[in-house]
């Protein structure tokens, strides 16, 4: 239905219906804008947002002028259409063909909480898929089917939400942009008025501040706890955690997951033939506030690849303390023991996962092939990358800012290959940022906010920064994370806890395969944790030592030390004894850290909310929807609907113009006689209108106050300002008489 | 001295005392009237309002109510020239504005004035005489000249015509047209009087009719003075916005409304009623009190739901006083 159809109004109503249009559009706007936004965040993280800006105008433009000529039924075809070729187009574009029964187990697996960006090439699935809603969602809304419009704009931002990639204040958005539609939509198919929306205004308002303070409101651990603006990704922990977790996070509902930060309890022991890292997952994606793992997991079948180098063989046998829900390994996994091998899974960057748990005091062996290299073999490396290596590992959002790559350029400009620059770029950040566990979540980019808006950051900044930062130089780098060595125990053997949980970065070299580095400054953060463990020990707790912890450390004899792998003093990696690791943490979507164990879907971690989580967890800040730091745009647009909601609400209630009212009842600010003159009538006439009756149109001053009664005070202000108006004569003091006789008049009883 | 081309206020500043005289000059011819009229004051009033607005005036009424008696004793309260016309079919409009005779001494033509020649001129029953004597008689009101056989004769200043007009006798009348009707400023009516003031009427003049021993108790000069004053008076923006409003009210809700020219003559009225209450200012009261009578006759109205009382009176209470 376009206006020419409806029947024709007054001109003056005219206006009336357009303003309602123009909101029932704006509803649909935002809902639009909401998935919109989204999908711009995938495109932005992964290819280039011109493309899709461009692909999106044209969608809404032939929406716009389809709408009047295009029959509905052809429009659900043209949008159904656009799905399936945008569908095919994407699948046709994946590297390996795959056949169609994993491509919809995906598809239902994506609506079960994964996120699009773990997909493939998601920006041409981005721009093969938005099209087809876009498209749809408009149409209907210029069609004035705003009900149905509203389905489809809901089905897209459902999906969205399903597979966790629109967040809570995205999702809101979305959603009173549909309410709006619908609700002012009927309005204007019923030719109301705009002022009919007006306890809709309120509704909404309401909405808002309802959804803003329900997740502070103690009902168990809720994703929606999340602070409005984080990315909102990944599970919560598993069962097993989450009493502890709730038991010391009680005051901070905000994303609970699993054991704690910090926490000195072990989680597994390990013999190894040498001390390691050992790594429980590898992230490529950096979507500029967090991190994801794209392709899919499968299950282990035998013995994994060797990196491409020279390697050394390390075998592993870890035994669980705690449950696990990972399968630490030394990079690079090669083989897992019988134990867990028919659980174990196998991540598209080769990494090891399990599917289930590691019941505590289980054992299992693994396998690794960890990469051996010199400096100098490093350094003549070169730059010839396989490109699937390169294409994943050194792509950026497009909303990187420039000036990371700049800085990048100036910090590393003597460095002339790419493991000098990685190595300048770890030592910079080891002296130019301090370590804490205090910090608050930037908003943006991470690397970027840490390294121009930040000083201080844990493992996370540190190894998100500098795979940024390599990345800006063409170096493949990805973000690992893990467990540090933990406590030597005895020769080939090590506790690992809780803090042992760390970040770090690994760096792709050709012919040699991924290489560690940890840009993280150790000795802060050693100083750090280390007072966790005496604490704990002061406490009496008996879970954070193992029969043969705790004693005199066993002291390694020089020859049993590894070579490290990136060598350097500092190395984590070759404590010295007496000294305890006690690394970072990983951390969980939602701002609190992860530890051990618990990342039982750890394919998608964010920079953490805030750092604050000392371990009692409160934190004490930014646990609430408002913070201190400035609103994105979708919490500036819900706050906006909120003060307009509170607004109306107020008017409608008549709070604001009583409040006026009083105010100007009794002030009256001097100006020229005949001003006051006026004014001082106008005061008298309404508080007469209060006491009596308001003057009727017709009716004069004079007939006013003698059908009323009025005394002779309120005679002789109409007498002065008839004469102010009438006669355009009246002195000062005339004025003021009669401002003076009003202010008697109206006395604080007024109003 | 039409009714358009005069300015409603001029530059000139009528100054208070000059409204004090006025003002006592009509009240002295009020109380003058009401020795021989009984009740009907604000009729009275009106007459002297329209007097100094420089209006004329239109009595209807039943025969009998004393339309005549009212008209006569205003005339006689000045001590101008009164003349009367009784309006009756066969009047000639030479019978009203005068006449060439030749004169066989002088052997040339001279001019006898007809009776429009007089300060204030009592047009009885004119709907009686056909329309080329009431347009006669409506164009020396509209011009204030008199033109018999292509020469012009000024009328005296002032210049007054009350006319009188029947309601009773609808057969063998002439109708006044709407556009002539228009001439007039007010039109008036009187009404029965109710039973004290029939009977003190009776009383007064059983005997002896009061209206012979009526003395004028104000000069021309005294009349030219005071519309000179009323022509002064103040009418602010506001006011003259609110006659407007008044008037475009009446011409959306009948066939015919207010025309401007109505406008003008409810200013002129107003301007006559804020001198009679002693005020060098016209306030929206005096608008509403003199649109009653100003306003009605210049309306018409197409259906029998609504008459074009209705329609003023419902102009005044819906259009808002500023």
């Amino acid at each position: 239905m376009s206006t020419s159809t409806r029947a024709p109004d007054l001109p003056l109503g005219l206006g009336d219906v357009d303003a309602v249009r123009a909101v029932a559009l704006g509803g649909i706007a935002l809902l639009v804008s909401a998935y919109g936004s989204v999908f711009y965040h995938f495109i932005d993280v992964t290819g280039e947002p011109a493309l899709f800006l461009v692909v999106a105008a044209v969608t809404l433009a032939a929406a716009t002028t389809l709408s009047s000529s295009l029959r509905l039924r052809w429009a659900a075809v043209t949008a159904v259409g656009l799905l399936a070729v945008g569908l095919t187009l994407y699948v046709l574009s994946l590297p390996r063909q795959p056949p169609v029964a994993p491509l919809v187990t995906d598809a239902i697996a994506l609506m079960t909480g994964r996120s699009l960006l773990q997909v493939t090439n998601v920006d041409l699935w981005v721009l093969g898929v938005s099209p087809g809603p876009l498209f749809l969602t408009w149409y209907l809304g210029m069609r004035r089917r705003y009900v149905a419009s509203v389905l489809a704009g809901g089905g897209a931002l459902g999906f969205l939400v399903l597979t966790t990639d629109a967040s809570n204040v995205t999702t809101l958005l979305g959603v009173v942009g549909g309410i709006v539609a619908v609700a002012v939509g009927d309005m204007d198919r019923r030719g109301d008025s705009i002022a009919a929306a007006e306890p809709l205004a309120v509704l909404l308002a309401l909405l808002i501040v309802l959804s803003a303070f329900a997740p502070v409101v103690p009902a168990g651990p809720s994703r929606t706890a999340d602070t409005w603006s984080s990315f909102q990704t990944g599970g919560l922990g598993g069962s097993a955690d989450t009493v502890e977790a709730n038991l010391v996070n009680a005051d901070n509902q905000v994303g609970i997951a699993g054991n704690l930060s910090l926490s000195p309890d072990v989680r597994f022991r390990v013999r190894s033939d040498s001390s390691d890292y050992w790594q429980v997952g590898a992230f490529d994606r950096y979507t500029g506030d967090g991190w994801v793992r794209t392709g899919s997991r499968r299950s282990y079948d035998g013995q994994l690849d060797d990196p491409p180098g020279r390697s050394r063989t390390v075998s592993q046998t870890y035994t669980a303390v705690e449950d696990l829900r990972v399968l630490p390994a030394a990079w690079k996994p090669v083989s897992v023991g019988a134990s867990v091998s028919d659980r174990a899974q196998v991540t598209d960057l080769d990494g090891l996962e399990v599917d289930g748990t590691v019941s505590s005091g289980e054992a299992f062996s693994v396998t690794s092939s960890v990469p051996v290299a010199s400096a100098e073999e490093l350094r003549e490396a070169g730059t010839d990358y396989p490109s699937e290596v390169e294409d994943r590992h050194t792509r950026l959002p497009s909303s990187t800012p420039d000036r990371v790559a700049e800085r990048t350029e100036r910090i590393t400009a003597n460095a002339e290959t790419p493991y000098d620059t990685a190595r300048v770029v770890e030592r910079w950040l080891e002296n130019n940022k301090e370590y804490s566990l205090d910090v608050q979540r930037p908003r943006g980019n991470v690397a970027d906010e840490f390294l121009f808006e930040m000083d201080a950051g844990y493992c996370t900044y540190f190894a998100t920064a500098m795979v940024v930062m390599l990345r800006s130089q063409d170096i493949p780098a990805r973000m690992a994370v893990g467990y540090t060595s933990g406590e030597r125990v005895a020769e080939d053997e090590w506790v690992v806890r809780g803090y042992n949980a760390h970040a770090w970065v690994e760096a792709y070299f050709p012919e040699v395969g991924w290489v560690r580095f940890d840009p993280t400054p150790a000795d802060l953060r050693r100083a750090a944790e280390q007072e966790q463990l005496s604490e704990a020990r002061e406490n009496n707790r008996t879970d954070v030592d193992v029969n043969d912890t705790g004693g005199p450390e066993w002291t390694p004899s020089p020859t049993a030390t590894p070579a490290p792998l990136t060598p350097r003093e500092d190395q984590p990696a070759q404590e010295a004894p007496g000294q305890q690791t006690i690394p970072d943490r990983i951390t969980r979507p939602g701002g609190t850290p992860v530890s051990d164990g618990d990342p039982e879907n750890p394919s998608v971690i964010t920079a953490p909310a805030n750092g604050s989580g000392a371990s009692d967890g409160s934190g004490g800040d930014s646990s609430g929807p408002f913070d201190r730091r400035p609103p994105t745009r979708e919490e500036a647009t819900l706050g906006a609907i909120v003060v307009l909601g509170l607004v109306v609400g107020l008017r409608r209630t008549g709070l604001t113009g009583r409040a006026y009212r009083a105010v100007w009842l009794r002030y009256q600010p001097t100006k020229d006689p005949e001003t006051d003159a006026e004014r001082a009538f106008e005061r008298l006439e309404s508080v007469l209108a209060e006491r009596h009756r308001p003057r009727r149109p017709g009716e004069t001053p004079r007939q006013y106050l003698a059908s009323i009664g009025a005394d002779e005070r309120a005679a002789q202000v109409a007498t002065i300002r008839e004469r102010a108006r009438y006669a355009g004569r009246v002195t000062r003091e005339e004025a003021d008489e009669a401002v003076s006789l009003v202010d008697d008049i109206v006395g604080w009883r007024g109003a | 001295m039409t009714d358009t081309d005069t300015p409603v206020s001029g530059h000139q500043e009528s100054t208070v005392e000059d409204v004090d005289d006025t003002q006592a000059v009509v009240s002295r011819v009020v109380d003058n009237v009401e020795t021989v009229i009984v009740g009907h004051h604000r009729e009275v009033e009106h007459i002297l309002t329209a007097l100094l607005g420089r209006g004329h005036i239109l009595l209807e009424d039943v025969p009998g109510v004393g339309k005549t008696m009212l008209a006569r004793a205003i005339a006689e309260s000045f001590e101008g020239s009164f003349k009367r016309v009784q309006f009756t079919p066969d009047l000639l409009p030479s019978d009203v504005t005068g006449v060439n005779v030749f004169n066989q001494k002088t052997e040339v033509f001279e001019f006898r004035p007809g009776p429009v020649f007089a300060n204030v001129v009592l047009g009885d029953e004119i709907n009686r005489a056909p329309p080329k004597t009431q347009s006669a008689l409506l164009e020396a009101m509209e011009e204030t000249q008199v033109t018999v056989d292509g020469e012009s004769h000024d009328l005296p200043e002032p210049f007054t015509v009350i006319a009188t007009q029947n309601t009773v006798e609808r057969d063998r009348t002439y109708e006044l047209p709407m556009a002539e009707l228009d001439r007039f400023m007010k039109k008036l009516h009187l009404g029965y009087p109710d039973t004290d003031q029939e009977t003190e009427m009776l009383d007064r003049v059983v005997d002896h009719h009061p209206i012979d021993d009526l003395d004028s108790v104000a000069t021309l000069e005294d009349l030219r003075a005071a519309r000179e004053t009323t022509a002064v008076v103040t009418a602010e923006e506001s006011v003259r916005e609110y006659v407007t409003r008044l008037a475009q009210f009446t011409r959306r809700h009948a066939e015919l409304g207010v025309s401007p020219r109505g406008g003008l003559a409810v200013l002129r009225a107003a301007q006559g009623r804020a001198v009679l209450e002693g005020r060098d200012y016209v306030i929206p009261d005096d608008v509403q009190t003199e649109a009653q009578v100003v306003f009605p006759h210049r309306v018409r109205t197409s259906t029998d739901e609504t008459t074009p009382r209705a329609v003023v009176e419902n102009a005044l209470e819906s259009v808002r006083v500023e």
